[in-house]
């Protein structure tokens, strides 16, 4: 597992550009192009109340998209880096996948939502959908956000996001890859800290005697996952924690001064997905930290 | 005075104006039965206003048009309704909540659920486009139209019709046929083929008399058929295609989906079932709907929800199935259905209304099938239909009420209802703007690379001359 190709769908928000620069380190662990892609909404260009298609305006937003896509590759080319331009009318999410899949991309980039309202969810609709269904390893990047912390709102900066990666493991085969993804970044990260919480869900079914029990295995497991990275060359710590697993994840990972999450994630369908949530997907929405996540 | 203060003026000022006659006839006792003798004409106004936006704004100004015509549409409404419920009151506010929760409501909900259910149904797999298969399409949709919609046949098979025929120099006239048969013609044997024949229905047209219309459709479906089919083959020829492309990718032809036509067979089951069942009146807001008919309603939104439920996303990916268009027609509609109460009364008055003279020049079959026809390429068909049925009734039963003229009509003078029927759906196909469905087939043939005549290209070059004449050899055939 390495990050060859990354696919860089944008809407051309505010720090799209800042988001796709902070990528660039990516080039030393082996990336050599970036697929940049715009899809024109459907409903922006089509289904005009009886009145058709504007394919002049379709025109007016391919042009513009190429030009600003231009201006990114020089910056790209700068680097070393490929790129690729690619515009197309259609429904985002679907396209996006189609074009994951058709481009064979190591890694999707997804931004975060354009504003955090009342409900605190970095995430919107469209990056739920990709973050869900996406097959390729996906980054919801946070370039710059702002939330809430002790009464206070706080603007933070996320441009060195492989410096300190906490990687949360709950031992899935998709853990296992996240892992994988990590030691092939050996060359731009800095340290990493490993994380596993026992869930409450786990904990209340425990006597006392079978919770350290769990505890003991648990460090065993995070002291395995460590050496792996140790070993690679990546100083590398474990945090065990217990209690709900999305509040934890997130309290470590302010604690550890992380720069990004990564987890493992199952793919949960649409029922499960509904009624049970997951709890790498409530990481991304919730998080002020860059989360990747690994299918 | 400020500039805004002046607008502001000026409208409550034409407002009132609007209002006073409206309001002097409610005071001298008019109630809503003899509101259509009381209502000025100048009231049909923000009716045509709302129609001629509808014509004018796609062509005039496409993309003005494309993000604001939510407030053309509010803005027709109100100019309509403040006056009409200052000048009438409570006989206004009855009208008002009568055409929504009778005529409006149940339209939506079956276009709708049409909509929905027909979206979730996938055509895949290779077709490589020739006269006989193009033709085989065209007929399959134009069947299909009667019983799924015009607009859910025309989604169904628009795509499958453009990919089959990728490598096909020639495609503009595929689409305009496709258009003139599937979007339009073919909807013309059920209520659920085209708007203006649920609204009907909804006046108390029995679902099967519909079924008279085959003759015509048939006549129709016929003429247009073998002359697409000679002209596909004339093309076929000049392309000199001796054999399809074979690009290694063959994928046999196969429906997903197809679970869905249940839902569209509980959709056809739950309007007749509207159509034949007697239980009763309920009363919403003060407006009594049969019992029959809200259960209909309730199954249509079922049918909806099932289909979604059961639907995989990604079927209705490959579908580029979207709200918007649905969401359009919903918006538009809520305008026209308001703004067109003023027309529907006046007519229905007859020869007392202020459009007496129109319901005295419009006389013989021929002329309903004609001015019903030319209006409803101009205008949309479904007010048009409701607009020429009520000229009928307001012509024979100045009076009587609504569903009982309607039964009158059928039973003395069905030529007329023949007439406007045939006129509404077939005459839909002549523009772009007369039915809600040609601009989705136009918009999905341009966006896949297909391209289409302007307004007019498409008009003169195709559809007068095509259409026309069929149309007036449905008129020698059945209206003379």
């Amino acid at each position: 597992m390495k990050i060859e190709k990354i696919l860089f769908p944008t809407k051309f928000r505010e720090f799209a550009f800042e988001a796709l620069e902070s990528l660039l380190v990516l080039k030393d662990v082996g990336l050599r192009e970036v697929v940049l892609h715009y899809v024109i909404p459907r409903e922006e260009v089509g289904f005009v109340p009886y009145g058709g298609y504007l394919k002049d305006e379709e025109e007016r937003l391919r042009e513009e998209t190429r030009i600003r896509f231009q201006d990114w590759q020089q910056s790209l080319s700068a680097h070393g880096i490929g790129s690729k331009i690619v515009i197309e009318v259609g429904d985002p999410v679907p396209n996006v996948l189609a074009l994951a899949e058709k481009e064979k991309v190591d890694l999707l980039v997804v931004g975060k939502k354009k504003k955090t309202g009342p409900e605190l969810s970095f995430v919107g609709s469209h990056t739920l959908q990709l973050i869900t269904r996406s097959t390729v390893p996906t980054l919801v990047s946070k370039h710059m956000v702002e939330y809430e912390s002790s009464g206070q709102m706080v603007t933070r900066l996320n441009d060195t996001i492989f410096q300190r990666p906490l990687l949360a493991t709950d031992w899935s085969e998709p853990s296992g890859r996240a892992l994988e993804l990590l030691l092939s970044m050996k060359n731009v990260v800095g340290s990493v800290s490993v994380c596993h919480v026992i869930g409450v869900k786990i904990a209340k079914n425990l006597d006392k005697s079978g919770l350290h029990l769990l505890e003991k295995e648990s460090r065993k497991r995070l002291d395995r996952y460590c050496e792996r990275l140790t070993a690679a060359g990546i100083p590398a710590a474990p945090h065990l924690g217990a209690g709900r697993s999305v509040l934890e994840i997130i309290r470590i990972a302010r604690e550890t001064h992380a720069t990004m999450i990564m987890m493992g994630t199952t793919g949960k369908d649409r029922l499960h997905e509904f009624f049970l949530g997951s709890n790498s997907h409530r990481v991304a929405e919730a998080s002020e930290l860059p989360t990747l996540l690994v299918p | 005075m400020r500039t805004s203060e002046t607008i502001i003026t000026a409208f409550t000022a034409a407002l009132a104006s609007l209002a006073l006659p409206a309001a002097a006839c409610a005071a001298g006792g008019g109630g809503h039965a003899d509101m259509g003798v009381s209502l000025p004409l100048y009231s049909v106004l923000p009716f045509a206003g709302m129609l001629l936006s509808i014509a004018l704004f796609p062509l005039l100004a496409p993309k003005f048009w494309h993000h604001h015509f939510g407030k053309v549409s509010a803005f027709w409404a109100v100019v309509l309704v403040v006056p009409l419920v200052l000048g009438y009151q409570g006989a206004a506010v009855y009208e008002i909540l009568h055409i929504v929760l009778a005529d409006y409501v149940p339209f939506i909900i079956l276009l709708g659920s049409l909509y929905t259910v027909s979206g979730g149904i996938l055509l895949k797999g290779t077709l490589r486009g020739t006269p006989a298969l193009n033709t085989g399409i065209l007929a399959i949709g134009t069947i299909l139209a009667s019983w799924m919609g015009t607009t859910g046949a025309a989604m169904l098979l628009i795509r499958p019709l453009l990919r089959a025929n990728a490598h096909r120099q020639n495609r503009t006239f595929m689409v305009v046929f496709f258009i003139f048969l599937v979007a339009n013609v073919g909807g013309s044997l059920t209520p659920l083929g085209d708007p203006p024949l649920f609204l009907g229905f909804l006046r108390g047209v029995p679902f099967f008399w519909t079924f008279h219309l085959l003759p015509h459709m048939l006549v129709a479906a016929g003429i247009l058929l073998t002359l697409y089919y000679l002209l596909d083959r004339h093309y076929y020829r000049r392309e000199g295609i001796t054999a399809a492309p074979d690009d290694g990718a063959q994928e046999p032809i196969r429906i997903e989906g197809s679970y869905n036509f249940i839902f569209l067979a509980g959709i056809v089951g739950a309007v007749l079932m509207s159509g034949m069942a007697k239980w009763g009146d309920i009363s919403i807001l003060g407006i009594h709907r049969g019992v029959q008919d809200v259960v209909r309603d309730g199954l249509l939104v079922l049918m909806a929800i099932l289909s979604l439920a059961v639907t995989p996303r990604t079927l209705r990916e490959a579908n580029a199935f979207t709200w918007f268009p649905i969401q359009e027609v919903a918006i538009l509609f809520i305008g026209i259905f308001l703004t067109m109460i003023p027309c529907l009364k006046i007519l229905q008055a007859g020869s007392q209304g202020e459009l007496g003279f129109l319901i005295a020049a419009v006389r013989e079959p021929l002329h309903y099938f004609w001015i019903t026809g030319i209006l409803s390429a101009f205008l949309d068909n479904a007010p048009t239909y409701l607009t020429f049925l009520s000229t009928a009734m307001g012509g024979f039963y100045p009076g009587v009420a609504e569903s009982e003229a309607v039964m009158l009509l059928i039973e003395e003078n069905p030529l007329y209802l023949l007439a406007i029927s045939a006129g509404a759906v077939f005459f839909g196909a002549l523009t772009y703007i007369g039915n809600a469905p040609n601009f989705m087939v136009r918009s999905i043939a341009e966006e896949a690379g297909t391209p289409m005549p302007t307004f007019f290209g498409y008009l003169f070059k195709y559809s007068a001359p095509i259409l026309g004449s069929v149309f007036v050899v449905i008129s020698i055939i059945f209206f003379i």
